[in-house]
């Protein structure tokens, strides 16, 4: 007995020939380091269609026959681009990396098994009898079936009666999921622990500030998520997360870079199938049903609660840390978590408390073109993102919620997008328009009822006192003359800043002056 | 017994593995597989055909499914070809009814309530929209009244397949088996590099791997074939040197085309990439074999920034991060590079790679000097400003720059800023004044090589006149 098995144990790898095959099923540890889309705004990210992209690291054990074999790496992201896959750690090198797109489905079972027999079964749905018989494939998978028996020749599911192909064996070279694979020759026997990395799209991250104004309407808290988003069916456990900021250069097409199988749906369509009383085509098939997303997302219910406490959030216990990749910014989060297929994690990012700041508001005009209507200006935040400011980090970019103490109560004042701002400069946050602080642009006449002067005019409907910003871009060929007051320089433009009286006015007068040499 | 016969079925259950490994034989015979960077190659198969004296009509299963079957040439001994096809009637129930017009199919009815089953002859009559068949005298429409109805035809009608077939018709000399060979050319196969260069930026100094990267979209799996490698695109295309009204171009990465050969196998301008050993070509695989492998190459970081036009930024504009490094034999990577991507990867805190951007290259030869843009430094940036625009005659304007260079890395750092749009639609510019003497590249630009401090500030200022 034991010999007859011996000798089939010892058959088999014959028929395997001289590669073995070695599966590793999935990795030991795994590190996901995430990149923001780089052509993507400042802003928030999309939950269920991230667009950026990520490096994953993964190690894995595997245990290597001596000689040839071909290892398969399964469990990989589905967003995986083949092409960037490096793999160390091999003793003997590799020899050749394949991604294999061919997968098992429905149609690809029929076209590979064109010209073989195949097994057809129908069953009476009178009787429940069936009759099953072999048959031969005559055509190719396009258009539909068409099958010789014993019988004749004839088309698959054209009759009315219940019928259905079956196989002897899955055709060669068909897999369940894509599948990356590499060749390696291995000295001798040997477990290697073997480094995969990979860039995958399907993920993205951006920063989410939430900043806070103190009471005293000077300083504020500033706190910023680290929000992660994973859009693929794989997850990694226990990963280390990392989040690059910065730009990085993208020359490929990734979305193309991930060979896509055939299409693998099985149309089956019969011959014209119109009868006297429908001159019309048959009905098309019932619709697919809604996936299952939108179902869930129409339940969502929204309860309107107002809220006593105050947005002072829990203390927060780990905070990613930053360090510099090259001219990139890398933040890793400290401890290892789960990165979860089709799911947003959130990890604190950075976190400034008492940011004194500069509130105004800003206006921008086209010295030449006075629009005549009272429109209200931007309020703005300014800090300087000095260490001796307060702040001194780099702010990589990202959505800004700027909410306001009133009372008992957080209001959200704002809700804007902050671009990445390095060490040294000036961070300035867009907290909104204001219908208290208005600005009017009006053209004078003069005698001959040309425009002979402009006229900038502020109002100020609050009982404090408004500082105002207001840049005049410079238009080729003229020169501004005989301003109200001295105009400072701000991005190139002529700036004109003042602090408007609590329920006051301000105004600011200039004219232009062509050049004509 | 009974136990090993319970043994034996386990280990029949293990065998569908071993049935995957069993292929439907191909047809195809000794391939080899030409490919070139512009999704077109050219294959050769060389079939053993039994060919009878006379005239023979042969066909070729397992070509590409995407073949330019006006690029066959067929090529065995003795033969002299009458005509080539290639036919895409394809075999589908509705050509099967269509062509069986005027014949006579057999239809099997089904009783819905007993299953019996009841066998007619029956006359198609014509298929238009649906079937009208002529049973004994009585007109009736196919499966009028839903109920199964199964049609049954004699045999497949001629010239319908089951795939695109391509058919050679020979008239031999001689009878007996002898190699036939068919060239042919297809698209869907293609092939680019892909580098992986790891930089140290510290040491001055990049690992660089390269791959040849094949794709196959053909339909069509080439079994155990030679492959090669061309680095070049054939045919078809006219390279666009520019127009009497194109702006000045940047410069790409090739900033220095080389003048060396490559020890590697070429023909004609071409280098060829032949890999190793004979491989199968799946469809839909993506296939990778390493062509180069070059250890500590000395290379560069810079920071390059060009301003397209005399004009403001409204925010702060970061450098790009870029590597600049040779492909000479002496103090490079030491071979020419077929076009691809480069992904540039560093070293993090804890040691392990992290991606810092990629960029594409051209085919490039030995010898040559690349600058690659890897990204954006986010510490790194330039704002220009225009601070004056004077007109000092109708058409002569003076235009006065500022460009405030920031630098937050702990480290100084040598920046490349160029000015751009000098002669385009402002035609023969001049440089008035400048804080720092730059470098005239060509008409269109000029380029200041700057020193910024460690956390520091710089400004460079430049005065331009510029007709206009």
């Amino acid at each position: 007995m034991r010999l007859i098995l011996a000798s089939l144990l010892f058959a088999l790898p014959a028929a395997a020939q001289a590669q073995a095959i070695v599966t590793s099923a999935g990795p030991e540890t795994s590190s996901v380091t995430v990149y923001r889309d780089p052509d993507r705004g400042e802003g928030g990210i999309s939950a269920s269609f991230p667009t950026g992209f990520a490096l994953i690291t993964e190690t894995r054990r595997i245990n290597l026959p001596a000689g040839e074999s071909i290892v398969r790496f399964e469990g990989v992201a589905d967003g995986m681009i083949a092409v960037s896959a490096v793999i160390t750690g091999l003793p003997g090198g590799v020899a050749q990396k394949n991604r294999d797109a061919r997968l098992l489905s429905p149609a690809a079972l029929l076209d590979g098994s064109l010209g073989n027999r195949v097994h057809l079964r129908r069953t009476s749905r009178a009787t429940g009898k069936i009759t099953d018989q072999d048959a031969i494939i005559r055509s190719g998978p396009d258009g539909a079936v068409v099958l010789q028996t014993s019988e004749g020749v004839e088309a698959l599911r054209c009759s009315g009666i219940p019928e259905s192909l079956s196989y002897d064996s899955v055709p060669a070279g068909l897999a369940a999921r894509p599948t990356l694979s590499v060749t390696t020759v291995s000295p001798s026997a040997t477990s290697a622990l073997v480094t995969l990395t990979y860039l995958s799209t399907g993920f993205d991250w951006s920063a989410n500030y939430v900043a806070k104004v103190a009471k005293n309407g000077r300083t504020l808290d500033l706190f910023a998520w680290l929000t992660v988003t994973n859009g693929n069916a794989s997850g990694f456990a226990d990963a280390q997360l990392m989040a690059v900021a910065g730009r990085v250069n993208k020359e490929s097409d990734y979305d193309s870079l991930i060979e896509n199988a055939p299409s693998s749906s099985l149309n089956l369509q019969c011959w014209p199938m119109a009868t006297t009383s429908t001159d019309s085509p048959p009905p098309p098939p019932p619709p697919m049903r809604a996936p299952m997303m939108m179902a869930d997302m129409s339940e969502i219910v929204v309860t309107a609660q107002r809220r006593n406490e105050s947005l002072a959030a829990a203390p927060v216990m780990k905070m990613a840390k930053q360090e510099e990749l090259g001219d990139l910014k890398l933040y890793r989060v400290p401890m290892l978590v789960d990165v979860n297929a089709h799911g947003q994690k959130q990890v604190a990012l950075l976190q400034k408390t008492a940011v004194p700041f500069h509130l105004y508001y800003a206006a921008k005009l086209w010295p030449l073109d006075p629009s005549d209507e009272s429109q209200p200006m931007t309020k703005t935040l300014r800090m300087q993102n000095r260490a001796n400011a307060g702040l001194g980090l780099p702010l990589p970019s990202g959505g800004v919620a700027l909410f306001e103490q009133a009372e008992a109560e957080s209001l959200l004042l704002a809700n804007s997008d902050m671009r990445d701002h390095a060490i040294g400069e000036d961070a300035e946050i867009d907290a909104g328009r204001s219908a208290q602080v208005r600005i009017r642009h009006v053209g004078v006449a003069g005698k001959d009822g040309t425009i002979q002067s402009f006229r900038i005019e502020v109002t100020n409907a609050l009982d404090k006192p408004a500082p105002v910003e207001v840049q005049l871009s410079r238009p080729d060929g003229y020169s501004l003359v005989g301003p109200s007051r001295k105009l400072g320089e701000k991005d190139g433009a002529w700036l004109w800043a003042q602090t408007v009286p609590a329920n006051g006015k301000a105004e600011f007068t200039y004219r232009l002056k062509e050049e004509d040499r | 017994m009974k136990f090993a016969a319970n043994m034996l079925s386990c280990i029949m259950l293990a065998l569908p593995a071993a049935a995957l490994a069993q292929d439907s034989p191909s047809a195809q015979g000794d391939v080899s597989v030409t490919i070139y960077n512009n999704n077109l190659a050219l294959v050769q198969d060389v079939r053993t055909l039994p060919i009878a004296r006379g005239v023979n009509r042969i066909e070729f299963p397992d070509v590409s499914a995407q073949i330019r079957p006006e690029t066959v040439s067929f090529a065995a001994d003795g033969t002299a070809i009458v005509e080539q096809n290639f036919d895409f009637d394809l075999l589908s129930p509705s050509k099967l009814m269509e062509k069986a017009v005027g014949q006579v199919v057999t239809i099997v009815r089904t009783n819905p309530a007993t299953g019996a089953e009841t066998r007619e002859q029956a006359k198609v009559l014509a298929v238009n929209g649906g079937t009208v068949l002529q049973i004994g005298n009585r007109i009736e429409v196919l499966r009028d009244d839903g109920l199964p109805v199964r049609v049954v035809f004699d045999k497949v009608p001629p010239n319908l397949r089951p795939r695109p077939t391509l058919s050679v018709t020979v008239e031999s000399s001689q009878a007996g088996s002898r190699p036939a060979s068919l060239r042919y050319l297809t698209p869907g196969l293609g092939w680019s590099a892909d580098y992986v260069a790891l930089f140290d930026a510290k040491a001055g100094r990049i690992d660089v791997q390269g791959w040849i990267t094949l794709t196959n979209s053909t339909g069509t799996t080439y079994a155990n074939a030679r492959t090669l490698l061309v680095a070049g695109e054939v045919g078809g295309s006219t390279q666009n040197y520019g127009s009497p009204y194109g702006r000045p171009r940047s410069p790409g990465p090739l900033r220095k085309a080389g003048t060396e050969t490559a020890d590697r196998e070429r023909l004609g301008d071409f280098y060829l990439y032949p890999l190793a050993a004979r491989t199968t070509i799946a469809d839909r695989q993506t296939k990778q074999v390493s062509f180069l492998d070059v250890q500590g190459v000395p290379a560069k970081a810079g920071y390059e920034y060009r301003n397209d036009w005399l004009n403001s930024s409204e925010t702060p504009q970061s450098f790009s991060s870029v590597v600049k490094f040779s492909t000479s034999g002496n103090g490079g990577l030491g071979d020419a590079l077929p076009a691809g991507t480069v992904r540039f990867y560093m070293k993090d805190a804890s040691g392990a790679p992290q991606f810092i951007g990629e960029n594409a290259v051209g085919h490039t030869p030995m010898g040559s000097e690349l600058v690659l843009a890897t990204g954006e430094a986010f510490d790194v940036k330039v704002q220009p400003v225009v601070e004056k625009r004077e007109k000092l005659g109708e058409y002569r304007w003076r235009t006065t720059m500022r460009y405030d260079i920031s630098n937050a890395k702990p480290e100084a750092v040598n920046v490349d800023l160029t000015q751009a749009g000098l002669d385009w639609v402002n035609s023969d510019t001049r440089i008035v004044s400048e804080s720092q003497p730059s470098k005239r590249r060509n008409s269109d630009s000029t380029v200041w090589a700057v020193a910024v401090p460690a956390n520091g500030r710089t400004t460079v200022n430049a005065v331009f006149d510029t007709r206009y």
